[in-house]
């Protein structure tokens, strides 16, 4: 049995740093997303956690879901209070002779990341602060209801951007966060998608080695508010990779990097199918997705290819 | 509370099962009948598949002024097969009230659970969704039930508000309806009929002295005490024959729960499991299977 030195339980840490029974949906992806990125992370860690479903599910007062130090705080103010801890440590180590290494991180689903807490993400990044942002993006309002967000894809029906005779659900293209965060200059910026354990896990450790700030965007699949069936969760996440919905890449100190470079990307089609927030879509506007999609990956292809030649 | 005649209706269901659209239904078709209605949910941070609540005011003759939730109801709905054994459902009900379960389970069987002066009625209604909706989805089934054993909305006044919510399938969910009225079965319970006592566990919430600053929780992993295995409705199986123990199941678990035993081989922990499937559709050698809880 050659192949049993690639088995999973062999290759990931048994030890959890969030805990079961927490009360998220069932299915959800973006808690599975947290566990890997907390598994990377590991213990010396101090987590600061925007409003949105990953606070509400892990928290129910009186209890927690966390075993790392964890704080909550608002959509606006994530990367503010992970900074204050940076900076508190800091002080501690220059004043008082605190020694360990603690990584100071900042959560936040894709409303507390690209719509309410952009400023305060984008001040902390400018700043430089020794922390590192995931955003896990669930592409709407989840927690509350699947309102929309700025990260909504284009064509999803959700509540405040619904389908109907004059309308075609959210009528705006997703935000780029990736390179919104890439053009403040930072070492590391990376891209991936929580049915992809072991790159979300290689990249937390690749920022963990960073000083300064870093920032991963991952795509975390919501069977509730995509309407799916609740055990698509990890399939949604592969085909939105590899029909080039949702490249996975790198951004090292302002090079690209193509993780998953497919040589032919499946049809939109695929993705779009299997999800009732794109239900109402016809032929014409998937047309439409389609080369968007070839546009945009195209784009990131280009930005890798021109790292190689140089 | 009690003001005049309003007419109180409990509805206990499951996130996604669509209580709230019961209430909301029935609340609409009061309102087309010219009363005074009302429709709200209750539910705290649980997701799908985590019981819910959702309530229901009705009166004939004046506008409704309280607007708090449901506690001493006329009528009880219970759309979960399972939340009769988990959850105190008669918790409040009048005297002279109605109970309306969805539930496999005989009448006479059913009746041994409760003890009070109430009328019982029992409804195959996830047989019925099943068959006619295709989804085991049963407000507008357990609404028909509702209609036959307590009258609290007429038949006829269903169907507008149904167009108007379900548009093309508003045909089906009525038919699911007419099904449910015609096989409900409606029997009496009786103040000590009750062959087995069972007692409910009540969330204890802390008191504000009580609370640290901040509200700081330091009892870590907490979360592990809350069971969230009775929010399924079907269990993952696994054959040990077809498993070659590569472990993707317990990677790709959302609630954590899928660990390695002595011999190797993997199961889940029904204790946390939500029954989301995942681990069944993801195995490579397809030697997990979900079966429907019982």
């Amino acid at each position: 049995m050659e192949t049993l030195s690639i088995y999973a339980p062999k290759l990931v840490t048994n030890k959890e740093y969030i805990a079961s029974g927490h009360r998220a949906c069932s299915g959800c992806g973006e808690v599975l997303a947290v566990r890997y990125v907390c598994k990377a992370l590991g213990r010396n860690t101090i987590i600061s956690n925007a409003t949105g479903c990953m606070e509400i599910i892990s928290t129910p007062l009186p209890e927690t879901a966390w075993e790392v130090p964890w704080i909550h705080t608002l959509f606006e103010n994530a990367s503010a209070v992970a900074s204050g801890i940076e900076s508190g440590l800091k002080s501690l180590k220059r004043k008082h002779g605190y020694t360990k290494e603690v990584k100071v991180v900042a959560m936040g689903g894709d409303g507390a990341t690209a719509d309410i807490g952009l400023q305060s993400l984008s001040g902390a990044m400018e700043r430089g602060h020794d922390f590192i942002y995931v955003c896990y993006d669930n592409e709407a309002y989840m927690n509350t209801g699947i309102q929309r967000s700025s990260e909504t894809p284009f064509g999803a029906s959700t509540t405040t951007a619904p389908s109907g005779k004059n309308s075609l659900g959210q009528h705006t293209q997703k935000k780029n966060m990736a390179a919104i965060a890439a053009a403040h200059n930072i070492a590391y910026v990376a891209t991936s998608c929580s049915s992809y354990p072991f790159d979300i896990m290689s990249k937390v450790e690749k920022a963990m080695k960073v000083k300064g700030p870093s920032y991963i965007h991952i795509l975390s699949v919501c069977p509730t508010g995509w309407r799916c069936a609740s055990n698509l969760t990890i399939k949604l996440g592969r085909l939105a990779v590899e029909t080039g919905i949702f490249p996975m890449y790198e951004i090292e100190n302002g090079k690209y990097t193509l993780n998953i470079d497919l040589p032919k990307l499946r049809p939109v089609e695929d993705y779009l199918k299997l999800q009732g927030r794109f239900r109402h879509l016809d032929k014409d506007i998937t047309a439409e997705i389609q080369e968007k999609v070839f546009d945009e990956y195209n784009k990131v292809k280009r930005l890798a290819a021109g790292n190689k030649a140089k | 509370m009690k003001q005049g005649d309003t007419i109180e209706i409990r509805w206990h269901g499951r996130g996604g099962q669509g209580a709230v659209t019961s209430a909301d239904l029935t609340a609409m078709s009061a309102i087309h009948e010219g009363k005074f209605a009302q429709a709200f949910p209750s539910f705290g941070p649980e997701r799908r598949g985590a019981p819910v609540l959702a309530f229901n005011r009705i009166s004939a003759e004046h506008p409704i002024r309280v607007r708090s939730g449901v506690v001493k109801p006329d009528i009880v709905v219970v759309l979960d097969p399972g939340l009769v054994t988990l959850i105190n459902v008669v918790d409040g009900l009048k005297p002279g009230g109605c109970l309306i379960v969805n539930s496999t389970r005989s009448i006479e069987d059913l009746q041994g659970e409760f003890s009070g002066d109430w009328t019982l009625a029992v409804v195959d209604a996830s047989s019925i969704a099943r068959e006619l909706l295709r989804v085991n989805i049963v407000n507008t089934t357990m609404l028909g039930a509702m209609i036959k054993t307590a009258g609290a909305i007429k038949m006829d006044s269903l169907t507008e508000p149904l167009e108007e919510k379900f548009g093309a399938r508003a045909k089906a969910n009525l038919e699911a309806c007419h099904k449910a009225f015609d096989t409900t079965v409606i029997g009496k319970i009786t103040v000590g009929g009750q062959k087995k006592v069972r007692t409910f566990a009540v969330a204890k919430q802390p008191t504000w002295s009580e609370l640290l600053v901040g509200c700081a929780v330091t009892d870590v992993g907490s979360t592990k005490r809350f069971c969230t295995g009775d929010w399924k409705s079907q269990h993952p199986v696994w054959d040990d024959k077809k498993c070659i123990k590569c472990g993707i199941c317990s990677l790709f678990c959302p609630e954590f729960c899928i660990n390695q035993q002595k011999d190797g081989y993997f199961r889940s922990n029904d204790f946390y499991c939500k029954g989301c499937g995942i681990c069944a559709q993801e195995c490579w050698t397809q030697a997990i299977k979900m079966v429907e809880e019982a």
